[in-house]
């Protein structure tokens, strides 16, 4: 499925018109512009949250004077395992290309026993982090982290967890929680839910002791007084987010769900090099940080050779949680 | 009365056999030690055990006579010719819509499956084929921005 | 009062020249879009994101649940006209309402179709804007083991279409239960019948079985006895609109397929396919003509339309109260909400009244606007049937073609479409009924998850579906439901 959006908004029907007289960014400093045509690789359905930084980036660096347009294309499926073998071998070689990925493809390679890995692909850049967040319904007598540890001490099947699909970043959260705390894994009560929603509204109508997914899915919830936000998964406070992480309270653990952009195989150095600087400059302008700020993402950047290291060891540690788990 | 007959018994035993390969398919789940309360493989194996049993009873009605349709549908002549010409149709369009493109493919479909239904304008039909899979290829890839994978035709617009 | 306030604001939010050219814009979108099956509201919305950054949210908004409710009206004319759903939800109308066509009535079936939607997309806005807080609540009381029992219940509809017999009827039920647990088992990860494909690791669509089933196996089945029994679309006969007898056959269903759609769409897990088996089931045994389903009934179409469209409206009531997305479609529309940094949440209403009132407002405005265009454009669908069988068959193949191909790009899909086509002919030779396949496979897995769901919740205590009083409510009418019938007739044996 390829999605070129850049012609989509200029021809379509809907476009003409009715979007010139619409408010765009209005780049003040034009900066020098690096690329005329970015080619993006979306290993996931429009929409998603992959899908939402590639546009998030083309409208940044657009915006930004350093790119003339994007081409975005999206092959979804299995978390990314289905676009992969793609890009590594129809992309081969291709300058000004890059692919969206993040820690939950990680996670789709190793429980999908994938063929393919990133290990002949170009590490670019990591660009943004969520935290994921502990939850009670705000019915729950659990005040914060240590309580609900106790009780998953004293019984480990019987704490519900409702989270997203088996083996998926909310279950190696708990998976990890429930390690650090010495209780077997393998005995938690982990309810996966059909996505956010459904697993929302388990937490909200009280049907399961505690919830596990991104911050930004929950903190309406937990503004509006329905659920309480026990802990962050983050290694240390976030500056702007009013909650403790895990380690704080004793869970000595941390898990974030970032996501990052990879190069395809067989580019140069030069070309590479290229690809890392747009990142970083992206990353510096005042676009980037607005959008990012909308959207409850956490810029921390990590450009090059280091988020290949990041990647490696992201690997091997969700490896072995996940084959604790028995789904590796 | 006894009346066997052999159509009924090779859907009875496609039945079967679907059963038979869900059966197998299920063995081959893996099981996570997470899981082992109720795991991913008791519905599947409720599914074989049902398409097996209703495979057998089945059978039994075809080979014992029993059953009956309120159509009587399967003991009319098969138009092979027309459902040639279809399948024809459906086989080039699957194998040619990677190499050539989704508007040759499709429009030699449209042929195919005009022909099945008793058109003798093949040159007629492959204008209209061209138009229909023109528009609609135009109406993905121009309005919508869904890009279908550049053909050969594709390529010239 | 203080709600027909809010609303009167939303009124003259949405009453702005440009809002109504969204509005109209998307419904003509929306229900475009309908039609082609595939391309469902979803993705097309997720097309449009890139309109965020360009016009206002209100307007965004606006155009995106013109969309939605757009596509549920155009995603029944194929399913009655050319027997190829548009929509998953519209699957079922296809049974009664292409039957219609073909006899001719399918300018009343499609009549009967539009002006149910209208009736359920307008009372069920007038849900979402004077009950959305109480049917939240209400539903967010349903947990997995109440889901399940939902789906049991939903399981004694498949009843209604069985056909000659059961052995095969049920045949065909398992067969679509196995199509939907093809992918990677939510619970425990695990990938299922997937064959090494990982194509197959998201599962089999649902509409592209639909499509295959009906429409290529139709052509098969058409093309196979053209000689020996040409079964042409009779012209249609008589007065194009509805007549009196189908108005009064129509009235009741609509508003019976309201009231099942609309709370069963509010709930996080229900979905708008299921209340349409449920309306489809319910007409069945309420119709005075049982016969006649099958055949081309008009309550069979009537019903399920208005129960899909309810469902539609319901959707948005977890989504504007809670910021709770239990659609797909709802999903891409709070990631919209995102791009404008407006995080939709419990406090939606107080904190964004223009833009939410502003939606509610042109959920009216789209409803009257679709009526206004579908009732006219009715004449003119029903020409599609004049035009000659091998341009309308190669036609509809290309259509179910390209909705399967051009969404995914994966051969697979398209191997899965004519495999799926060629079984929907032998069904058809062999008299086995195809809509258990679709029931199955929606209703297969969501009741295999939630089952495993309630039962790791409860630590294995299957007494949780009992001792749940709504649970047990829901497991009891399901029992009732099948055993009624039984003792009717033993009762009325004994009195003869």
């Amino acid at each position: 499925m390829q999605f070129n959006r850049r012609e989509f908004l200029g021809t379509s029907v809907l476009g003409g018109a009715a979007l010139a007289g619409g408010i765009g960014f209005a780049p003040d400093v034009r900066a020098q512009q690096m690329v005329d045509t970015l080619q993006m690789f979306v290993p996931a359905a429009p929409g998603g949250g992959w899908d939402g930084t590639a546009r998030t980036m083309e409208q940044a660096l657009r915006a930004a004077g350093l790119i003339g347009t994007a081409q975005v294309t999206n092959v979804p499926g299995a978390g990314g395992v289905v676009g992969l073998p793609q890009f590594i071998n129809q992309w081969r070689g291709r300058q000004n290309a890059l692919m969206v990925m993040g820690m939950v493809m990680i996670g789709s390679i190793i429980t999908n026993k994938a063929p393919v890995n990133l290990s002949t692909l170009t590490p670019i850049a990591r660009l943004t982090e969520e935290y994921l967040a502990v939850v009670v319904p705000a019915e729950s007598p659990h005040r914060d982290m240590r309580s609900l540890v106790a009780a998953l001490k004293a019984n480990p099947g019987g704490v519900s967890w409702a989270g997203g699909s088996a083996g998926g970043s909310d279950h190696i959260l708990v998976g990890l929680i429930c390690q650090a705390v010495g209780v077997d894994a393998t005995k938690a009560s982990y309810v996966p839910f059909a996505g956010g929603g459904p697993a929302t509204a388990a937490i909200l109508g009280n049907q399961v002791t505690a919830g596990v997914s991104g911050l930004s899915e929950f903190a309406e919830q937990v503004k509006a007084g329905r659920m309480r936000l026990l802990a962050i998964s983050a290694a240390q406070r976030v500056p702007g987010i009013d909650a403790p992480t895990l380690r704080e309270q004793g869970v000595d653990t941390d898990l974030t769900n970032w996501r990052g952009v990879y190069a395809p195989a067989g580019v140069n150095a030069q070309q590479k090099q290229a690809m890392i600087t747009l990142m970083e400059r992206m990353n510096a302008s005042a676009q980037w940080k607005e959008e990012c700020t909308k959207r409850d993402w956490t810029p921390t950047f990590l450009g090059g050779d280091a988020f290949g290291t990041y990647v490696t060891n992201e690997f091997t540690r969700l490896s072995g949680i996940l084959k604790t788990l028995g789904l590796a | 009365m006894f009346s066997l007959r052999w159509p009924q018994v090779a859907v009875a035993s496609g039945v079967l056999l679907l059963g038979l390969v869900v059966l197998w398919q299920t063995f081959q789940i893996p099981v996570s030690p997470l899981y082992a309360r109720i795991g991913p493989k008791v519905v599947p194996f409720a599914v074989s055990f049902g398409l097996i049993a209703l495979g057998l009873a089945l059978a039994v009605q075809s080979v014992t006579g029993r059953w009956t349709d309120e159509a009587e549908l399967q003991d009319e002549p098969v138009d092979w010719p027309s459902l040639g010409w279809l399948g024809l149709g459906l086989v080039l369009n699957l194998t040619l819509i990677g190499p050539l493109g989704f508007v040759i493919a499709s429009t030699l479909m449209f042929v195919c499956v005009a022909r099945a239904f008793g058109s003798r304008r093949p040159l007629f039909d492959t204008g209209v084929g061209v138009i229909v899979a023109l528009v609609a290829y135009l109406g993905f890839d121009k309005v919508l921005g869904i890009n279908i994978g550049a053909g050969i035709l594709e390529g010239l617009l | 009062m203080e709600t027909l306030a809010a609303l009167g604001n939303g009124f003259a939010v949405a009453l702005t020249p440009i809002n109504l050219v969204w509005a109209a814009v998307g419904v003509t979108v929306g229900t475009a879009i309908g039609v082609l099956p595939g391309l469902g509201p979803a993705l097309t919305i997720a097309l449009l994101l890139p309109i965020t950054f360009k016009v206002d949210a209100t307007a965004a908004f606006i155009l995106f649940a013109g969309i939605y409710y757009g596509a549920m009206y155009g995603g029944s004319t194929t399913s009655i006209l050319l027997n190829t759903p548009g929509e998953s939800a519209t699957i079922i109308t296809s049974l009664e309402g292409n039957k219609m066509a073909k006899r001719g009535r399918g300018a009343a079936a499609l009549a009967t179709a539009a002006i149910g939607s209208f009736v359920a997309g307008t009372f069920g806005t007038v849900g979402i804007t004077f009950l959305a807080p109480v049917v939240v609540e209400f539903a967010l009381k349903f947990g997995p083991a109440e889901y399940f029992s939902l789906m049991v219940l939903a399981f004694v509809t498949v009843s209604a279409v069985l056909g000659s017999s059961a052995i095969r009827g049920l045949i065909t039920l398992f067969f679509g239960i196995f199509l939907g647990l093809i992918g990677i088992d939510l619970q425990s990860g695990q990938p299922r019948f997937t064959f090494g494909l990982p194509e197959l690791l998201d599962g089999v669509n649902v509409l592209i079985v639909a499509v295959g089933l009906f429409a290529v196996g139709e052509t098969l089945f058409l093309a196979a006895r053209r000689k020996h029994a040409p079964e042409g679309v009779l012209p249609v006969t008589g007065s194009l609109w509805m007549s009196k007898e189908d108005w009064r056959r129509s009235v009741g269903p609509w508003f019976r397929g309201t009231a099942v759609g609309f709370p069963i769409g509010a709930m996080p897990a229900g979905g708008a396919e299921i209340p349409t088996f449920l309306s489809y089931w319910m007409e069945k045994k309420l119709s005075k003509k049982p016969e006649e389903f099958g055949k081309g009934a008009i309550e069979g179409v009537a019903g399920p339309e208005a129960a899909n469209n309810a469902s539609a409206a319901g959707v948005l009531v977890p989504m504007l109260t809670l910021g709770l997305p239990t659609s797909a479609t709802a999903a891409i529309m709070l990631s919209a909400f995102q791009s404008y940094g407006i995080n939709p949440g419990p406090l939606l209403f107080q904190t964004q009244p223009d833009l939410v009132w502003g939606l509610i407002a042109s959920l009216y405005i789209g409803n009257v606007m679709l009526l206004v265009l579908n009732l006219p454009l009715v004449g003119l669908w029903v020409k599609i049937l004049k035009i000659p069988e091998p341009l309308l068959y190669g036609g509809i193949l290309i259509f179910a073609t390209i909705g399967t191909y051009g969404i995914s790009q994966s051969p697979i899909d398209l191997v899965i479409l004519y495999v799926v086509g060629g079984i929907g002919y032998l069904m058809r030779r062999f008299d086995f009924p195809t809509a258990p396949v679709i029931i199955g496979m929606i209703l297969g897995p969501l009741a295999e998850q939630n089952l495993r769901q309630a039962l790791t919740i409860s630590q294995g205590d299957v007494t949780t579906f009992v001792t749940r009083p709504l649970s047990a409510t829901l497991l009891a009418i399901s029992l009732l439901l099948v055993l009624l019938p039984v003792i009717w007739t033993l009762v009325r044996r004994r009195r003869a």
